[in-house]
């Protein structure tokens, strides 16, 4: 049987998996790879998530701003930018 | 013209000034009253003398009076430090630099003319504070001269292990009051996100995560080490 292709919904879930596993390296190269594919304001969210969880506020905070560029109605993303940009 | 220093009184903060000085290729004069210690700084420095630094007439032979800056760090001989300093002055040495012990020391060798009072603890403790604004350092509380409290993310080298096996207190002399660590969940919405949850008065056996952040209480030396690791 021919191997699936590896959509970007895969990368997404997967990043996600790790994210809530605290595996937060892992997380950021899968919505990296999510993101290469198709630019997307929770996907870079998400990405967000990882960079803040490991303290990488630099990093957190251009993909938080990357989301809102993309979706500024995005809540949480203007939230999270908020509270680590005091 | 490169600047000529002299460095008087070759204790811990002395020494170590002294070698930097020379290392980055100054002229530089040491002086001790210990002649082990003035040995050690022989093949290194540009001239070394033993003697008497109160001695204005010994000074003044050996040509200090044609030195750009004076180092005065005779440790905590806080009268032999004022009586070099006012020498040094009248001899007219440019720029003199004195060590302070302490905030009365500091404020009398101002008095006497001393270029700049520096107070080598505290200096740390300014670095540490400056550091605040890297990425690793969150937040700063000065307890004590001595002591302070940092807030830092948790080095590379603790993830995955307990307080016990990383040995904070006894390998770095430091105590760990808190470790913050956020917790990834998932909203109503199915998105994720993480709360935040801190641990207060962490055990022995509490283990480190990838990026908690520790709230570490120790001396400034001790907590640089950890800053640097």
């Amino acid at each position: 049987m021919p191997k699936k292709p590896i959509t970007t919904q895969d990368y997404i879930e997967l990043g996600q998996f790790y994210l809530l596993n605290q595996k937060y390296s892992e997380a950021i190269k899968q919505f990296k790879s999510a993101l290469r594919l198709q630019p997307d304001a929770k996907v870079y969210f998400q990405l967000g998530l990882a960079y803040e969880a490991t303290n990488q506020i630099p990093q957190a905070q251009e993909v938080y701003r990357k989301a809102l560029q993309l979706d500024p109605q995005l809540k949480e993303a203007a939230e999270h930018l908020e509270r680590i940009s005091k | 013209m490169a600047k000529s220093f002299v460095v008087i009184g070759l204790g811990r903060f002395g020494s170590s000034i002294a070698r930097a000085l020379a290392e980055k290729g100054f002229e530089v004069m040491v002086i001790d009253s210990d002649e082990n210690e003035v040995r050690e700084f022989a093949e290194l420095v540009t001239h070394s003398f033993v003697l008497d630094a109160t001695d204005e007439r010994a000074l003044k032979d050996i040509g200090v009076a044609d030195i750009d800056v004076a180092i005065v760090s005779v440790g905590q001989n806080i009268d032999t430090s004022i009586l070099i300093t006012l020498i040094l002055k009248e001899l007219g040495v440019k720029q003199v630099i004195v060590k302070a012990v302490n905030d009365r020391h500091g404020k009398i060798l101002q008095r006497i003319g001393a270029d700049k009072v520096i107070y080598p603890e505290r200096e740390v403790a300014t670095r540490l504070a400056e550091s605040f604004f890297s990425t690793k350092i969150f937040d700063y509380i000065e307890l004590s001269p001595i002591h302070s409290i940092i807030e830092i993310a948790a080095p590379k080298q603790f993830i995955g292990k307990t307080l016990k096996q990383i040995g904070l207190r006894e390998k770095y002399n430091v105590t760990v009051i808190a470790i913050k660590r956020k917790i990834p969940i998932l909203t109503e919405k199915g998105t994720p996100d993480f709360k935040e949850e801190v641990i207060i008065g962490p055990g022995a056996d509490d283990e480190i995560s990838e990026g908690d952040i520790l709230t570490i209480l120790g001396k400034y030396e001790d907590l640089e080490k950890i800053e640097r690791l």
